[in-house]
């Protein structure tokens, strides 16, 4: 059976990677549900589309408020939060209820697996490769 | 000497009175057998220790001499002993007559008649209240001294906090504005037609992820002033191998855990990355075959790195005029102080690179 293609909210206000990652994820097969430049933006737009997956940036318009955004979020058990960042510092220990970080600077590889990585957890089968590099995974 | 002292014992008891009356230990006696165990008998010293004179002393109790700031818990420490008729030493803050305040360190003694009753208590006395006064000088310097090292101290750890958030700062604005670069040049080769230009876009943004991979690698983990060659190209390869077609070409890397300075970084991932992309190019033309080795080890004085394939070798690619790859990777090994040799060995490439390292490296 072929699984609807996920539907993913981009939270990151630097407009250049946000426009190259909406095309990275149209190439790669997946449905970009919107683009989120600050925290209330994507607040809003994780309430209207309640999307799969929100890949979140930890610094936005307004500050770091991407922990915020991420707790926000992954109050939704339909969404799956995934940090992408140059700060994974800023990642308090709990995660924020998000499900991993993957470190910037990434390349397109590292997106593709952990989106593939992060469908195979949501469909419930167990991944082969445990973690695909550059992906880190919350603690249990 | 002998006899004398023989003929003058026993010494009369006006002799003992008069050396105890000119010592300079203030001394004094009470009667144990009265309740009040009133003073009898003090002598010079003690007048001039207390102010008092003879009169104002006798007949009263030594407890005359205590005052607001004495501590109560050694005066019944003392009352204590001399209810049980024990030997004690103890210190207590007194007060003359003119109401000055002295340390009073004294030791008292029960003396007994030939019956074994108690008849008087002996205490002998000290001032000494310029050592306790030094006592409390040292602690006050003391406290002062732990006071300013506890400063600077903090001083030093708020500076350290600052210099660490700052180093943040810089990693994370160096992080997001690689992949800012790298954002602008896929859009950009997005946007161009196939072709020069757009190859020539997609190498680029290529060798700007070799130089985030390496970046990312930074400050992460551990020491910030090393770089781990074998995990960049762990990293690295994954990437550069998930681009190849798996059935035709894959590279294979053997690297020794070398952790070079983070200067290096940078250079030696570009050059890795040119070695390996120049090989997938030039080597196998025609859909061939092949495979392509990286092998790192250090050596005694640094460094060697071996890039090999068993493709067509240099001799037999075609000429590359701009040759921008080979030119790059022979800039990088002079920054590094290096050395390269480039080998046709039929089949294929074999290219030797020896960079000095720090002893420490």
């Amino acid at each position: 059976m072929i699984e609807p293609a996920l539907r993913i909210l981009v939270v990151e206000d630097e407009a250049l990677i946000a426009l190259e990652l909406e095309f990275l994820l149209d190439d790669l097969g997946y449905v970009t549900v919107g683009i989120a430049a600050s925290s209330a933006e994507a607040i809003a737009l994780g309430l209207s589309t309640a999307p799969d997956v929100a890949l979140v940036d930890i610094h936005l318009v307004d500050g770091p408020t991407g922990v915020d955004v991420a707790r926000a979020l992954s109050a939704d058990p339909r969404t799956t939060v995934v940090f992408m960042t140059a700060n994974a510092k800023r990642i308090p220990d709990d995660f924020a209820g998000a499900f991993g970080v993957i470190a910037k600077p990434y390349s397109e590889r590292v997106v593709a697996s952990t989106l593939d990585y992060v469908a195979g957890c949501r469909a419930g089968r167990v991944p082969a490769p445990p973690c695909p590099d550059g992906f880190c995974r919350a603690p249990e | 000497m002998e006899t004398s002292d023989q003929a003058d014992y026993p010494l009369a008891p006006a002799t003992f009175a008069r050396a105890f009356d000119s010592s300079p230990t203030p001394m004094l006696l009470t009667n144990a057998a009265h309740d009040n165990n009133p003073i009898v008998w003090v002598n010079e010293a003690f007048l001039n220790l207390t102010g008092y004179g003879r009169d104002e002393l006798l007949g009263r109790n030594c407890r005359m001499l205590q005052g607001a700031g004495t501590d109560r818990s050694e005066v019944a420490r003392l009352r204590a002993a001399l209810d049980a008729a024990e030997p004690i030493e103890c210190e207590l803050l007194n007060y003359r007559k003119d109401g000055t305040a002295f340390w009073n360190s004294m030791t008292v003694n029960p003396v007994r008649n030939a019956d074994g009753r108690v008849t008087f208590f002996f205490a002998a006395q000290a001032d000494m209240t310029d050592k306790r006064s030094v006592e409390q000088a040292m602690r006050g310097t003391n406290d002062e001294l732990e006071r300013q090292v506890g400063q600077r101290t903090a001083d030093l750890q708020a500076a350290l906090e600052q210099k660490t958030a700052l180093l943040h700062e810089v990693d994370h604005r160096v992080k997001n504005n690689l992949q800012v670069i790298s954002s602008l040049m896929l859009l950009k080769a997005r946007r161009t037609p196939e072709g020069e230009a757009r190859d020539a876009l997609s190498g680029m943004a290529e060798r700007i992820g070799a130089l985030s991979t390496a970046h990312r690698m930074l400050y992460s983990a551990g020491d910030v002033t090393k770089f781990n060659l074998s995990d960049f190209t762990d990293d690295f390869l994954s990437d550069f191998n998930a681009g190849l077609d798996a059935e035709r070409t894959k590279v294979e890397a053997r690297i020794d855990s070398i952790a070079v300075s983070a200067a290096m970084a940078a250079p030696l991932a570009l050059m890795i990355h040119e070695l390996a992309s120049n090989a997938v190019r030039h080597a196998f033309p025609q859909n061939r075959v092949g495979r392509i080795g990286i092998t790192a080890r250090r050596t005694e004085t640094g460094m060697h790195l071996m890039i090999e394939d068993d493709g067509v070798g240099i001799d037999a690619g075609p000429v590359n005029p701009a040759g921008f790859g080979r030119n790059l990777v022979e800039m990088v090994v002079r920054q590094l102080r290096g050395t390269i040799t480039w080998r046709d060995r039929g089949p294929g490439t074999v290219v030797e690179i020896a960079i000095p390292l720090a002893e420490d490296a």
